[in-house]
């Protein structure tokens, strides 16, 4: 083992805006190591991958390869480095052929050079073959199948005499036996000298793969082991093991009969699938899972985005059928979405169309507009909510995410829904408002709405949820009684075996 | 504290693209009058109102349609083939003129709703679907006279539509007074002008609010259809003739004013009171060359450059206010920036 490691970081500190992504983080990597990074969504584990791979510029905190301080990291240095990164959905040109993605990556061409294509093809194979693929050079990469195209990527990685590996969730779309192929290759490149940065949710993968792992936790590390020194009780305990940092407002939760009943809910084209669920009126039921397990896919089918094909969703005992977004919001459905800036908030407009745009008809009866009861009704949100703005003239955009979302969540109230699905209502929020928009919605709960809350924020779904489901794959595979623990929930969000308190 | 308000509202005011071209305007008309003798007469006057009224009609409905960020350039064929079914209906079916107008724009309404159904259907993007019905209403409009037979002989009653007056206007500003006046409103004082101009802006963001887009954007072709068959009757009122050539790139001359009206090609933003200046000033530029006995092909480059000066002054405050700011020393940092 050489003295300086592959790679090094110290005390690497990076902010986005007021948000802290990463506070002081240490890492190394030796050569020839699986080196595992695992935490939750919003951890930092994308911020840390994009300044190892010169994407973000670190605000603090120095950043070593080889044993070589590097001030200033741009993608391109880093590339020459021999820093890869094989992300989860391969980024190739998917109309040339394996061979031109290949040279492409490798082939440092000006626009004057001819192309030797016999000895492209041929690094090309050579490349693929020591990787122990079977995939053609010839081949167009767009028939080439998810697994075969990372595949591509790591030839790439190889042939640009990558030293460090990064890896962000590799096996997300692989069947068991393409994982094994995957694993293989990652061995040997491991053999061969090469350092890999492995990201995963899938506990089970950091066992059989990792020689150490790294956990973050609200950006910062809490702890490298050894893989050989810990079990997966203990790892999930430092992912989520964190003081409860926030007051959330308390919810005696006087429940109603129940308002949203989903049975067998499904809906092909978004892979949500068998989906049983029962809201009641003045109860918060959270959602929780890890990104991609389907939870904004089911919030899409109740809002009539991606209309259901299976299963009956009832409302206050009534079958209804929701086929349109008008259809949803008719029945008293409102859904905030996740994305403010593309859905939540028309952001050229002004706050006060923003919040009336939902309730068309019942405001502007005749279709006339009416702008001084829209005036009001903007002012009112606006004070109930303490939206910070200039006024209701003030355009959407100009306002804070925190002011957007809250734009966003008066456009739902407006229509005096009778179930309000809340993704990811504080993402990207700063603590003031977030603790806002907690108060807000304990207190619409208190009135009686019936409220799904989709959060990825795991403190946020234990301290506001009166249940909490837990999605994974599509659907619900738990359902939680609010007082659950974060390791329960965590446990049953990455499909352990330790779920089920129920 | 309400006066620096009041200056700020002028100010906008002044600043306002429409109240630049209104002034583009009047130095227009001004100059014009300077140099043809006959120019600012009320005859002349009317001759203006008279010959913007077609493609004012269109310009109108193309409003609608480029605030929700779509295109229409089928209009001017829909024109043409409607004036030519207007004829056969009155000559070969025997209809009065009354009822044949009627019948077209049921027809103009049908050939918006293929454009509608297309593009809210099958999803396809606007440009090219109607780029498909542009050939294709021009291509049915020639098919049907064999690109030979012209429709004349109108009666008088029905000629008093485009030649004549009525309460001492031209007939057809009254029609094209109204149509304006309802288009304003729909555009400016109805919840559906506020959806055309969310779909404008963000056509998933209005999905996401629940608002009927696809009923929105039928609308919206539906009545370029039927607006583009009244001019389709109104064109042919005053020529007193009907061919399958008429109208031909009128679609242009639309988009034209109404982009020279300050509405944006992306959607959203636009008014009404916009187009109808755009229109203004290309009408009298048009006619004002002709009393200064200049070619057609003058009117031709100053609209180009007219539109070129037009875009360019929207953009030109923004980079100026840019170059500003990056002229000005950068503030000092703030303290909180300054932690680590």
């Amino acid at each position: 083992m050489s003295a300086a490691p592959l790679l090094e970081l110290r005390a690497v500190a990076k902010s986005f805006g007021g948000a802290r992504a990463l506070r002081g983080v240490d890492f190394t990597l030796q050569a020839g190591e699986v080196h595992a990074l695992l935490g939750e969504n919003g951890a930092g584990k994308s911020t840390l991958i994009k300044i190892v791979t010169g994407a973000h510029q670190p605000d603090a905190g120095t950043l070593a390869v080889g044993g070589e301080r590097l001030s200033h990291l741009t993608p391109a240095k880093a590339r020459a480095l021999g820093i890869a990164c094989i992300y989860q959905q391969p980024a190739l040109f998917p109309d040339l052929t394996v061979a031109e993605n290949i040279g492409l990556r490798l082939e440092a061409g000006t626009s004057l050079r001819t192309i030797d294509w016999a000895a492209r093809g041929a690094r090309a194979l050579e490349l693929l073959r020591r990787l122990g693929a079977e995939i053609e050079p010839d081949a167009e990469v767009r028939s080439l199948s998810m697994p075969e195209q990372q595949l591509v990527e790591i030839a790439c990685a190889l042939g640009a005499g990558a030293r460090i590996v990064i890896m962000d969730e590799p096996t997300a779309s692989l069947t068991q036996k393409e994982q094994h192929l995957l694993f293989t290759v990652v061995r040997d490149l491991r053999a061969s000298g090469v350092g890999v940065i492995y990201i995963s949710h899938r506990l089970e993968e950091i066992f059989a793969l990792a020689d150490r792992v790294t956990v973050l936790r609200d950006g910062e590390s809490v702890g490298t082991h050894p893989v050989s020194s810990i079990n997966e009780a203990g790892l999930i305990r430092l992912m989520v093991g964190r003081e409860m940092t926030q007051i959330y407002p308390p919810g005696e939760a006087t429940l109603g009969a129940p308002v949203l009943s989903l049975r067998g809910v499904g809906c092909t084209a978004s892979g949500v699938h068998g989906v049983s669920l029962e809201v009641r009126a003045g109860e918060i039921l959270g959602l929780a899972g890890l990104v991609g397990a389907g939870r904004t896919e089911l919030a899409r089918v109740l809002f009539g985005l991606t209309p259901a094909d299976a299963g009956t969703i009832e409302l206050n005992g009534e079958p209804v059928v929701l086929r349109s977004p008008q259809a949803a919001v008719a029945h008293g459905l409102a859904y905030v979405p996740e994305d403010r800036r593309r859905h939540g908030v028309v952001l050229e407009m002004p706050i006060a169309e923003n919040m009336t745009m939902a309730v068309h008809r019942r405001m502007f009866p005749g279709a006339w507009l009416r702008f001084g009861a829209e005036r009001s009704l903007a002012l009112d949100y606006i004070r109930d909510l303490a939206v910070k703005c200039t006024g209701p003239d003030a355009a959407g955009g100009s306002l804070s995410g925190g002011n957007q979302q809250k734009v966003s969540l008066a456009r739902w109230l407006a229509t005096r829904p009778k179930v309000l699905i809340l993704d990811e209502p504080t993402q990207g929020v700063d603590v003031g408002a977030k603790g806002e928009i907690h108060k807000i919605v304990r207190r619409l709960a208190q009135e009686g709405l019936a409220v799904l809350l989709i959060s990825s924020d795991l403190p946020e779904v234990l301290g506001m949820s009166d249940r909490i489901g837990i999605m994974r794959g599509g659907t619900i595979t738990a359902v939680l009684p609010g007082n659950a623990d974060a390791p329960t929930v965590m446990s049953a969000a990455l499909g352990q075996s330790e779920k089920g308190a129920a | 504290m309400s006066a620096p308000v009041q200056t700020s509202r002028w100010k906008a005011i002044v600043l306002r693209h429409e109240t630049a071209l209104l002034a583009v305007v009047v130095i227009e008309w001004l100059c014009f009058n300077a140099i043809g003798p006959r120019f600012g007469s009320l005859d002349n006057t009317f001759d203006i109102l008279r010959h913007s009224v077609e493609i004012g009609l269109l310009a109108l409905v193309m409003t609608p349609v480029i605030l929700t960020g779509g295109i229409d350039l089928s209009v001017g064929s829909l024109l043409g083939l409607c004036a030519i079914l207007f004829g056969k209906l009155w000559r070969d079916a025997g209809l009065s003129p009354l009822t044949a107008g009627g019948c077209t724009l049921v027809i103009g309404a049908l050939a918006g709703g293929l454009n509608a159904g297309l593009i809210t259907g099958l999803r396809l993007p606007p440009l090219i679907v109607t780029l498909g019905t542009y050939s294709l209403f021009r291509g049915l409009a020639e098919a049907i006279t064999r690109g030979a037979d012209t429709f004349t002989n109108f009666p008088a009653s029905f000629l008093f539509l485009g030649q004549e007056r009525w309460l001492g206007l031209p007939t057809q500003a009254w029609l094209f007074g109204a149509v304006a006046a309802g288009v304003w409103l729909l555009v400016h004082r109805t919840t559906f002008g506020r959806s055309f101009r969310a779909i404008g802006f963000s056509p998933e963001g209005a999905r996401y609010a629940g608002l009927p887009v696809q009923r929105r954007l039928t609308l919206v072709y539906v009545l370029a259809g039927v607006i583009a068959a009244l001019a389709a009757v109104i064109y042919t009122a005053r020529l007193g003739q009907a061919k399958a050539d008429a109208a031909t790139g009128y679609e242009l001359f639309a988009i034209t004013a109404v982009v020279l009206g300050g509405t944006s090609i992306f959607g959203g933003v636009g008014t009404v009171h916009g187009t109808l200046l755009g229109v203004a000033a290309i009408a009298v530029l048009n006619n004002g060359l002709v009393h200064a006995r200049q070619p057609r092909e003058v009117a031709g480059m100053l609209t180009g450059a007219l539109l070129l000066l037009a875009l360019s002054g929207s953009v030109a405050p923004k980079l100026w206010a840019a170059w500003r700011a990056r002229s000005r020393p950068s503030p000092p940092p703030t303290p909180s920036s300054t932690t680590s």
